[in-house]
């Protein structure tokens, strides 16, 4: 059995109070950071832990606050990523619910290593729940001196800022979330320059996932091999499942990185509902391509699923079973897309809308077969050459649905209507 | 410097060039519709993905730098197939409705496909729709959404370039849209730029809309007649009328931005307020004549005046006009009618009893420190002071460049003016001065500077004053107020840690009486920066296309062209001997002067030539008085003018587009203005007008056609020497610096004490929409903005009870005049702005000469 690590003060009822939290150790990590650790022997101790992000892409996250200027005129910033908006994925709203003050440690433990005296929280404005207790465990924090001035009695000062999203996806997009934080129109920028170089105000900014900031205060702990030793060497940690769909335990698992789907979904979830079959598995949020049956004896990590050309992204594993038509899913993924195109670039605001107005007419039985040929050049056209990753997601979770399930595509068109419903 | 290959050919380029421009360099061209070379890129509409080796995905051309050994392909067939792809999904929901659009034939979406698209459409859903109805956003704009690509120019141009910020996007996605607040752009500066970049039939010009195809257009490219920033632009006519003005991508100064001045203002072409034949007045009515008659009487009236010498006679020319006919009415006038009493501006009274010394301040102006130089040279400098103009206002395009220049370099940009701008907030510092205070402002600059410098012990010792009985003077002329000094806090170091300098004089300074003083403290401000080792560039902000050619070629009663002076024996034998006829020795009046002179019945005749100083002459009393005393008024002018009501012999010439000629603009390069039509109704060229006269005196006045008369002006002044008429295609040539360079100042000029102000002071200038009282024959821009307005701060609105928009009387020891209240919470206390622009107010009459800024009590009406 898995000794839980990020979850372990979540299943204990209301632990979301700071004495919950000192109480298990909270804080402890912070304090042998600040007087133990010089920035540098920080970043060094995370690039050791080979601790990869968990927003989705999975940069090495000591590699990546290693970019920062080390220019201390420059003012710096860290956000805190917590967007979470992709369908399927619920585990940084678990932290924030239940444990927030895991991210504000790690959030201060980061702060340091960059040298940033100002750090945002960037939630989901949907996430009542969660802006209510971080702002709560702020307050904590700055009232137990770590937040604020000379924390722990130390040179280092830290201001920590909660600012709500207002309902677009595209927010959880490191450089549309800055341009949101900064009052404008969240779309993507162009990179470079990366944020770590020039990012919020114009300053050095780290974005940062909850989760990968909740795993620091451990790493701290525990130290580097430990966390190392986890799953699989270069892509290590515990990690946040979100199991959803066609399973009899839905609900967030924590389970060590590189973990068989087979066995999380089999064994964790309980397998598919009473008498059915599983058709296929989305393992990382809908941008990430559906693996179907076959392929579930695949590990949970960064590498083993980028080589079956589909992703971990945020880890929201959707169980499919057989009474899943994947046309209205396929037509349904593509919609949300559509619907959260920013509108910047012509392949996803336009080609995801003729993708659409095709998927709609196919799951209708209005189909014809060029519409297949149509939708595969599309998504031809959009992947790789949109301007941020929200076009590629959406134009590569379409073309998988197309590749696996081409004959439930070609049964609407036969058929002239869905054999499902 | 990096070598890399594009599609085969290896070329090197410098580090930093977008691999969009090292292509067109090797004349590879790339599609694109969000780049536009001023902009910021966005890299949003992915027409111009290439290949680069090494990397997995296409990218784009148009935000991708060079680099050393890279290999890049633009001739794939994936690229080519990308770029189907795009277009192909850019129709998908775009209207088609080619045949109806504006911009059918010059249209970059259809130009692209027909370049790089699919030969059909694979598209067969229903399209998107925002409306079927067209929105006027405001009288000049009509916008179709349907048809937007997204390109986001329109909103980048408006925010980086006009810095108005007026356009952006509301919703998302498919529902993206282009539009103003509340979806309206009333409020906007109306400049029509995100018209001229957007590169589908999107936003579209309203007083154009269906007017013509462009391919019916007959388009000729000239030079902006309204102010001296002196921006290219292309005239399209049709039958003889004008269709619309638009400006050419990266041509000229101003690339391809115009003002609402500029791109909406040329319908005045067409206004009917003409002088449409030749007039005398007879019984005290104007009567039409034949032309003959008119020059027969006129010069039956002027023979008797010349022949006493021509003492009598004065000479007042619009700087509107061009070169060669500014410089053809100074020969007449000095030649023929013997009289060196001329003028090129009544529109600032510092010149005349009231404030001497202007004139022979300016000579000093126009050698070496005057910068000869693109403006977009000159604004790369370190350190930008920008003194006595509101650039948004006066010279638009240029407060575009300097956004642009300031944004992009990041220089230090310090604004001093009397009325707020929206450059003030580029600057790393501004001030609030009234006119006047200028010369105070240069000694206080020169002083901190030398100071700075003893401190650091870098001023040469050849620093004309380093001593530091400068530092009590400013002590005692200068306001310590708060501002004041914070302002010299920032401009002193900024300006002692700057390598070059550029200083931009603004004709609020002209204005005041205190002009000559300001010129001699900037001229020695000059020399001390010139000293401490700095480049330094001065070039006027001027409100009129070609104050700069009508000064340097003699549009001055002391100075012959080319800035040699008219009481200098040396001088005047160039001009005699080129001329053929000795020329009076004595200088003559300035405008001012001449007025006095009609007052006292002493003026037999007033040439006014394109000129309405009844309007523009800032002492409205003392010139509606001395002009009905003048023995023979005459006028020559293509618009009817308040002026002209006055006049005994009334001369209709050609407009700006019905004669060639060439322009000076602030830069100091001449341009050519093209004669588009011939003159209309019985209208004259204005050379040939002077070429008439002179020989109804049995005199010749030279050839007169435009190429002659720019010949004798490059052999005769030196800084036109070599420049060739045909040479002024497109770019135009600009001039050199005066030889004859001026003496400099051997005493410190005197700082004049700041004037105790009761009450308001009283400023005055052009509004953005309009240029002097000549925008006001311009159908389109009367309805931009048709009513004068008082602007000042809410606070001192408060103060008096006032409401915005309440009417209020506006009342100096001399006269009153009654306008809407239009509060500006940028605006300083104790000021108020109204524009000189709307005839009807008769603002001239508030005024009195030596006494600008204007003491004025803001009543309820
Ligand atoms: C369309 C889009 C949406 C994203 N949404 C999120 C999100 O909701 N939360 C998140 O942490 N990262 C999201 N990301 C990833 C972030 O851009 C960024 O890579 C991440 O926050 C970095 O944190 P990490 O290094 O800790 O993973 C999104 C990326 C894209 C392209
Ligand atoms: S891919 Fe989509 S979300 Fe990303 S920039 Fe383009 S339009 Fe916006
Ligand atoms: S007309 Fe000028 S100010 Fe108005 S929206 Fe267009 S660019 Fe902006
Ligand atoms: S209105 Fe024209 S310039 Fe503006 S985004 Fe649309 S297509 Fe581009
Ligand atoms: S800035 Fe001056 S020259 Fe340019 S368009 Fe406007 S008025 Fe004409
Ligand atoms: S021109 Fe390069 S992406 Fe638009």
């Amino acid at each position: 059995m898995f000794d839980k690590v990020l979850l372990k003060n979540a299943e204990i009822p209301n632990a979301h109070g700071i004495g919950a939290y000192e109480a298990a150790g909270g804080y402890r990590a912070l304090a042998t950071v600040l007087h133990e650790y010089s920035p540098d022997e920080l970043i060094q101790l995370v690039k050791d832990s080979n601790l990869r992000g968990r927003g989705g892409a999975g940069f090495p996250t000591g590699v990546k606050w290693g970019f920062v200027p080390k220019d201390p005129a420059l003012e710096k910033y860290l956000c805190c990523n917590a967007d979470e908006s992709e369908p399927g994925t619920f585990k940084d709203r678990v932290i924030m619910e239940k444990d927030p003050h895991q991210m504000i440690e790690g959030m201060v433990i980061g702060a340091y290593a960059i040298g940033a005296q100002k750090a945002y929280i960037y939630i989901r404005g949907e996430y009542v729940l969660s802006i209510e207790r971080t702002e709560a465990a702020l307050k904590e924090a700055y009232r137990k001196g770590y937040l604020g001035e000379r924390i722990l009695g130390t040179d280092f000062n830290l201001e920590m800022f909660v600012h709500c999203g207002a309902g677009a996806y595209i927010c959880g997009e490191e450089t549309a979330l800055l341009e949101s934080v900064e009052g404008r129109r969240a779309q993507p920028k162009l990179k470079p320059p990366f944020p770590v170089v020039e990012g919020l105000y114009g300053c050095p900014t780290v974005i940062n996932n909850v989760e990968t900031l909740a795993c620091l205060p451990h790493i701290v702990q525990r130290g580097a091999e430990w966390f190392r030793g986890i799953g699989p060497e270069r892509s290590p940690g515990p990690k946040l499942y979100c199991l959803s769909g066609h399973v009899r335990k839905p609900g967030l698992y924590e389970l060590p990185m590189g973990i068989s789907l087979r066995e999380l979904v089999e064994d964790h979830g309980g397998g598919p509902r009473s008498g059915g079959r599983i058709k296929a598995v989305i393992p990382g949020g809908v941008s990430a391509p559906m693996i179907p049956e076959s392929g579930l004896d695949v590990a949970m990590d960064f590498d083993s699923l980028a080589a079956i050309d589909t992703m971990l992204g945020s880890a929201g594993v959707i169980v499919l079973d057989e009474t899943a038509c994947v046309v209205r899913v396929a037509k349904r993924i593509t919609e949300f897309f559509n619907h959260e195109s920013c509108g910047k670039c012509t392949p996803c605001r336009e080609g995801l809308d003729w993708a659409v107005k095709i998927l709609r007419r196919l799951e209708d039985g209005r189909g014809k077969h060029e519409d297949l040929d149509q939708l595969e050049r599309l998504c031809g056209s959009i992947f790789g050459n949109s301007f941020c990753a929200l076009g590629d997601g959406a134009a590569w979770a379409l073309s998988a649905a197309l590749k696996h399930f081409r004959d439930e595509f070609v049964r609407h068109i036969e058929d002239g209507r869905c054999p499902f419903h | 410097m990096a070598i890399l290959t594009i599609d085969g050919n290896e070329l090197e380029v410098a580090d930093g060039t977008l691999i969009l421009v090292a292509a067109q360099d090797q004349g590879i061209s790339i599609p694109t519709f969000c780049y536009q070379e001023r902009l910021t890129p966005l890299a949003s509409c992915r027409m111009c993905l290439i290949e680069i080796e090494g990397q997995k995905k296409l990218q784009p051309a148009c935000a991708t730098p060079v680099a050393d050994g890279m290999t890049v392909r633009t001739d794939t067939s994936l690229v080519a197939q990308t770029r189907e792809s795009m277009l192909e999904m850019l129709l998908a929901n775009h209207p088609l409705d080619c045949p109806i659009c504006d911009k059918a034939g010059e249209c970059e979406l259809q130009d692209q496909v027909f370049a790089y698209g699919a030969g059909e459409s694979r598209f067969r859903d229903e399209k998107r729709v925002f409306r079927t109805e067209d929105v006027l956003l405001n009288p000049v704009i009509v916008f179709n959404a349907n048809r937007c690509i997204q390109c986001q120019r329109c909103v980048r141009i408006c925010d980086e370039v006009v810095g108005a910020v007026a356009l952006g996007t509301i919703e998302k996605g498919m529902d993206t849209e282009v539009t103003g607040f509340e979806n309206s752009l009333a409020g906007c500066d109306h400049c029509g730029n995100c018209i001229e970049v957007c590169p589908v039939g999107a936003l579209m010009s309203a007083p154009y809309r269906y007017k013509a195809r462009p391919w019916d257009l007959t388009e000729t490219d000239t030079v902006c007649h309204y102010c001296g920033t002196g921006c290219q632009l292309t005239v399209g006519m049709r039958d003889g009328h004008l269709a619309r003005v638009r400006s050419k991508y990266e041509t000229g100064v101003n690339g391809e931005t115009l003002c609402v001045k500029g791109r909406f203002g040329f319908d005045i072409i067409d206004s009917k307020h003409r002088i449409r034949q030749p007039m005398v007045r007879r019984n005290g009515n104007l009567v039409a004549v034949s032309w003959e008659d008119a020059v027969g009487y006129l010069v039956e009236r002027v023979r008797g005046a010349v022949e006493e010498g021509g003492a009598r006679i004065g000479g007042l020319a619009s700087p509107r006009l061009s070169n060669e006919t500014l410089y053809l009415f100074q020969k007449l006038m000095r030649s023929v009618f013997r009289t060196n009493s001329i003028d090129s501006s009544s529109r600032w009274a510092s010149s005349g009893p009231a404030a001497p010394g202007l004139y022979e301040a300016l000579p000093a102006m126009f050698d070496g420190l005057y910068a000869r130089r693109p403006l977009q040279d000159v604004l790369e400098a370190d350190c930008i002071l920008v003194v006595g103009s509101n650039v948004t206002d006066d010279n638009p395009v240029t407060d575009y460049l300097v956004r642009g220049a300031v944004r992009k370099r990041r220089n230090k940009l310090f604004i001093v003016s009397a009325r707020p701008s929206r450059l003030d907030a580029e600057g790393a510092g501004f001030l609030r001065l009234l006119p006047g205070g200028e010369a105070g402002l240069f000694a206080a600059l020169l002083d901190g500077l030398v100071e700075d410098a003893a401190t650091e012990k870098s001023l040469p010792t050849a620093c004309p004053d380093g001593d530091a009985q400068e530092t009590d003077r400013t002590e005692t002329a200068v306001p310590a107020t708060p501002a004041w000094q914070e302002f010299l806090a920032g401009a002193i170091p900024a300006l002692a840690a700057a390598r070059t300098v550029t200083v931009l004089i603004g004709t609020d300074l002209l204005r005041a009486q205190e002009a000559a003083a300001a010129l001699r403290w900037l001229r020695k401000l000059g020399r001390v920066l010139e000293t401490l080792g700095k480049r330094v560039g001065v070039q006027f902000l001027f409100d009129r296309p070609n104050q700069m050619g009508a000064w340097e070629l003699g549009g001055l009663p002391n100075m012959l062209p080319g800035w040699r002076p008219v009481d200098d024996g040396q001088s005047r034998a160039v001009f005699e001997q080129a001329w053929g006829t000795s020329l009076p020795s004595e200088p003559g009046a300035d405008f001012g002067r001449m007025l006095a002179q009609c007052e006292a019945g002493e003026m037999e005749v007033l040439y006014v030539l394109g000129s309405d100083p009844i309007l523009s002459y800032p002492d409205g009393a003392l010139v509606e008085s001395a002009l009905s005393k003048v023995g023979l008024l005459v006028v020559q002018d293509a618009y009817l003018s308040e002026t002209a009501g006055l006049a005994d012999v009334v001369l209709p010439a050609a407009n700006f587009v019905e004669e060639p000629g060439t322009f000076t603009n602030n830069e100091g390069k001449v341009q050519r203005g093209r004669e588009i039509r011939p003159p209309a109704f019985e209208a004259m060229r204005n050379v040939e007008i002077f070429g008439s006269i002179a020989s109804a005196l049995g005199r010749d006045l030279g050839p007169t056609a435009a190429e002659q008369v720019f010949a004798e002006i490059t052999r005769l002044v030196p800084s036109y020497r070599g420049l060739g008429f045909e040479a002024f295609d497109g770019a135009g040539a600009f001039t050199v610096p005066t030889e004859n360079a001026a003496q400099d100042d051997p005493d410190d000029p005197p700082v004049p004490t700041p004037r105790e102000s009761r009450g308001f002071a009283l400023v005055t200038g052009d509004c953005m929409f309009h240029s002097g009282y000549l925008s006001r024959h311009s159908a389109i821009l009367e309805t931009l903005s048709a009513e004068p307005y008082v602007e000042m701060s809410p606070r001192d609105g408060r103060q008096l009870g006032l409401s915005e928009q309440a009417s209020v009387i506006v009342r100096s020891r001399h006269g009153e005049a009654r306008a809407r209240l239009r509060f500006n919470k940028r605006f300083p206390d104790g000021v108020v702005f109204v524009p000189e622009n709307f005839a009807d107010l008769r603002l001239n009459r508030l005024l009195k000469q030596g006494e600008y800024p204007c003491q004025v009590e803001i009543l309820k009406a």
